[in-house]
């Protein structure tokens, strides 16, 4: 993909695909190294799955709903020298803690790194396509911390949904404060 | 113009070639793979410098009639099985994807 929050959004929507209720995107910058994580409450996934996401033609083949999305990430990260690790914890019914964790690292100084790209609509975008999941959004950088916790939002606004129209331009425009507070 | 047809006009080799009887109907260049997932045409020849498992999978998702590795790009033995296995054609050329083109261009119109 041409940026990597694409790959973000892509990530996300097999999170909510497998019935989160919370997804966590997490990115950390630091210098040459950027950490991608996407962590879900989903429903998790069997070790025979996990095998399968990563290999394109088990997905693409067989169970069309996962897609590409896992294999061109794994690219994406191997292509700067980085690496991809998926861990996952299938519901069993138990109550016990379950969902999928992604981790992606890329070196940002390797000319094939993906540009991070327009993160702010790929949270935008989850939110409105999503009102009924939470999002914890931390994009941690040299010069600071960008934030945002729908369930925060949530304790303040009661039974406003988040795909409210206000809601969802109050939300890009204090992304794009945070960011541009950092970048002074 | 079949696959098979097209490896005997252009300078290139075929690395596996499990559908020879391909019909080649147009080309399309990209390395980006999301990209050409969106843009090759069915019975394209794809030029690419790309060679591993996820460019098989764009090509049978495409359904391009063959994949030509550019400028002396191979695959290795295992992403070559998967190919067979796939019905996918893998042609490889010293060509760069430029020249490959204006080779294709000559022999398919």
């Amino acid at each position: 993909m041409k940026e990597l929050s694409l790959n973000i959004l892509d990530i996300a929507e097999n999170s909510a695909k497998a019935r989160a209720s919370l997804i966590e995107i997490t990115i950390k910058e630091a210098a040459n190294l950027l950490t991608l994580i996407i962590k879900d409450d989903g429903t998790g996934m069997s070790e025979k799955t996990l095998c399968s996401v990563i290999d394109p033609f088990y997905t693409t083949r067989t169970t069309r709903k996962v897609g590409l999305g896992i294999p061109l990430l794994k690219m994406a990260c191997e292509m700067t020298g980085g690496k991809l690790e998926i861990k996952s914890r299938e519901d069993d019914g138990s109550g016990a803690p379950h969902g999928t964790t992604v981790v992606a690292t890329f070196y940002t100084d390797h000319l094939d790194f993906t540009p991070l790209g327009d993160v702010i609509s790929t949270v935008i975008t989850l939110i409105q396509g999503h009102p009924d999941i939470d999002f914890a959004y931390k994009h941690s950088l040299k010069g600071g911390e960008v934030t945002l916790d729908t369930r925060e939002l949530r304790a303040v606004l009661e039974d406003i949904p988040l795909d409210t129209y206000d809601v969802i331009l109050w939300i890009k425009e204090n992304l794009a404060d945070q960011y541009e507070a950092i970048n002074k | 113009m079949t696959v098979e047809g097209l490896t005997k006009i252009i300078d290139c080799s075929a690395l596996t070639m499990p559908d020879p009887e391909a019909e080649v109907t147009g080309a399309y260049i990209g390395d980006l793979l999301s990209w050409v997932m969106g843009r090759a045409s069915e019975g394209d020849a794809w030029i690419t410098i790309m060679s591993n498992v996820n460019t098989v999978a764009v090509a049978t998702l495409t359904g391009v009639s063959c994949i030509i590795l550019a400028e002396g790009v191979t695959l290795d033995d295992e992403v070559l099985s998967t190919a067979k296995n796939k019905g996918v054609n893998v042609l490889s050329t010293v060509m760069s994807a430029y020249d490959c083109a204006v080779a294709l261009n000559g022999v398919l119109r």
